[in-house]
């Protein structure tokens, strides 16, 4: 064998090395959490943690029902905003926009995706918060006394003020798969379109949004995964209470990350509270990996249904 | 000749120098470091101890770092560090794991409510009795100020916690029903800058925060707030000595024992403390110590009796 085929081997057979220890990781990390975790599953059913809401460590009560359903409030709330605001930014930013108007904007937004979480969460607290408490609230509970409106908490502190925060978190990242995903429409298409007359939004509306479809879930998704994670913003502006449900938009809300991120200094002594903690981290996980699988898996086959 | 005795006195001049200033600095036992690690309430005074050890030893080194009582605990019962710094009562779990706590500070923790409050002019007149905070943080009896204060307000309550564990939390738990933090009932916030930023704005919002937080540098109370008086001995009046609007009252009454919302600060020391951290907490009792903690001025000091006391336990 010659030197240079040597050389090349070996290069070949580190970095695969350097891959396996990337992926291992991952895979170290869901053991871990799972064997910490599994002390408590010996204990307690997973439908009494699960689905109780009660969250008494010193009682020995670690029911995870309030943290999971106020991270999909929050995560509900985000993207129900996100979704308009950044799909209509995309399409203006490809479609509509001037060619030096998209090289400024882009790397604008883009900037916003870059910014540390705590000053998501630092604004939040001084923009959001008052907003919500001093405008938003006293308006809705007036006019709206219904679900999911309905609510007592005045304070700004809400599941809504940490779903606006974290839909601005999000959107710099649906705003950038989304763009991606439109420019991979062919502009023969829309060329075809406007032959026949269409006008730009029909030919946006009815053609290039119809091909981009899937594309715009996946990166709805991935938002999603982002925004399942987010700790810091949301510990900042959400009110985390440990009492009743939330069942406005307006109630507060707890979810798993603050959770994580609240309680784990305590973890050493109370028995059994580091494996509930962790088993909060684990499922917190396996929700993060199944979306971002689903996301990932739209997106392989758009691109496979192109070649 | 002369030269030489010359030359050999001062040798020996310098040789009995060095061993002078090694006793005096003591055995080979001053080398070495103190880590600590834990309370943010302790940590400023941890600091400046630091400092003032080092200077007397200049061969120790003194690391701290910050993280919350709960990370000192968990630190200090792991190993990792010799001293875990704890705002809040050991745990029976915690002294079970081998952890002996040594009493070495303390501060209180006092109810606010924002200046614009719609009964404030009652809350200052009459103060609150613990009955009422427990009615708003424990069972959720209360929920607007008519109730607890009187007057004709029909506005509503708005409870304020702490959302991370704190010690502040579980000493205002402790003082309100004998709880823990998790069975407060309120809106939490993040740390005690957030809860007041949080009642400060909020005209009909009540928290709680620790002493080292609640003054300003010339010992007033922050702009914005009032500390509410706690009515200890339930005459429908805030008296003279249940009123804390300064610094210097509020110290008084933690020190007189009068104030009834006090934590006390813990080292947590694993097993059988060394001889240098040994050293490091005799330090921080001495008068130097002492007076130390009063220049930061974030905690407070044991009083001389109770100093002793601890040292003698130590010993």
């Amino acid at each position: 064998m010659n030197r240079r085929r040597f050389k090349d081997l070996i290069v070949q057979r580190i970095m695969f090395i350097l891959c396996c220890f990337v992926i291992s990781i991952l895979f170290f990390i869901v053991m871990g959490l799972f064997y910490k975790a599994s002390p408590i599953l010996a204990i307690h059913s997973l439908r009494d943690l699960l689905f109780s809401s009660t969250w008494h460590p010193s009682k020995g009560n670690f029911g995870l029902g309030l943290f999971i359903v106020s991270t999909l409030w929050v995560t509900a709330i985000a993207i129900v905003i996100a979704i308009p605001l950044s799909l209509l930014t995309a399409i203006y930013l490809t479609e509509y926009a001037p060619k030096r108007m998209r090289e400024v904007l882009k790397p604008l937004i883009d900037l916003l995706a870059g910014i540390s979480p705590v000053i998501y969460g630092v604004w939040g607290i001084i923009a959001i918060v008052p907003l919500i408490s001093d405008y938003v609230m006293p308006f809705f509970s007036e006019r709206l006394t219904f679900f999911p409106f309905l609510s007592d908490n005045y304070t700004g502190y809400s599941a809504l003020a940490g779903g606006i925060v974290l839909s601005v978190m999000v959107f710099p990242i649906i705003i950038s798969v989304i763009h991606e995903v439109l420019e991979t429409v062919p502009f023969e298409i829309r060329e075809a379109s406007l032959a026949l007359g269409a006008t730009k939004w029909e030919t946006t509306r009815r053609v290039v949004l119809k091909k981009a479809r899937p594309g715009i879930v996946a990166a709805f998704i991935l938002g999603l995964t982002r925004a399942f994670g987010e700790t810091m913003a949301v510990l900042m502006v959400a009110g985390c209470s440990l009492h009743g449900f939330p069942k406005s938009v307006f109630d507060t809300a707890y979810p798993l990350p603050a959770l994580i991120a609240n309680t784990y200094g305590e973890m050493m002594s109370i028995p059994l509270y580091d494996s509930a903690v962790l088993l909060a981290a684990f499922i917190l996980l396996l929700m993060t990996t199944l979306f971002n699988m689903v996301a990932w898996g739209i997106l392989l086959h758009i691109e496979r249904k192109e070649r | 000749m002369k030269q030489l005795i010359a030359r050999l006195f001062g040798t020996v001049l310098i040789i009995a120098l060095f061993g002078v200033h090694y006793l005096l600095a003591g055995s080979e036992e001053m080398k070495g470091t103190i880590t600590l690690s834990g309370a943010w309430a302790i940590y400023p005074t941890a600091v400046a101890w630091g400092e003032g050890f080092q200077k007397k030893y200049p061969d120790v080194k003194v690391d701290i770092s910050a993280g919350g009582a709960g990370k000192g605990a968990a630190d200090a019962i792991a190993g990792l560090v010799d001293i875990g710094m704890v705002s809040r009562e050991p745990d029976p779990a915690e002294i079970n794991k081998g952890i002996v706590p040594i009493y070495i500070l303390h501060d209180a923790v006092f109810p606010i409510i924002n200046a614009k409050n719609p009964a404030r002019v009652e809350l200052l007149r009459k103060g609150l009795k613990k009955e009422a905070f427990t009615g708003l943080y424990i069972t959720g009896n209360y929920s607007s100020w008519d109730q607890i204060a009187g007057g004709a307000k029909k506005k509503s309550v708005h409870v304020y916690t702490r959302s991370d564990s704190c010690g502040a939390s579980a000493a205002w738990a402790k003082y309100v029903d004998n709880k823990k933090q998790e069975d407060l009932k309120g809106v939490g916030v993040y740390g005690d800058p957030g809860l007041i930023a949080a009642v400060k704005r909020d005209p009909l919002g009540i928290g709680y925060t620790n002493f080292s937080y609640i003054f300003t540098r010339e010992g007033t109370v922050l702009e914005g707030l009032i500390i509410v008086p706690i009515d200890v001995n339930e005459n429908n009046i805030a008296d003279a000595n249940e009123v804390n609007d300064n610094r210097e009252k509020a110290i008084n009454a933690i020190n007189k024992g009068t104030y009834p919302a006090t934590r006390k600060n813990y080292f947590f020391v694993k097993g059988k403390p060394s001889q240098l951290v040994k050293l490091f907490i005799e330090y921080a009792f001495s008068e130097e110590g002492t007076r130390i903690v009063e220049e930061v001025g974030t905690s407070l000091p044991l009083t001389k009796p109770e100093r002793e006391k601890m040292l003698q336990s130590l010993r």
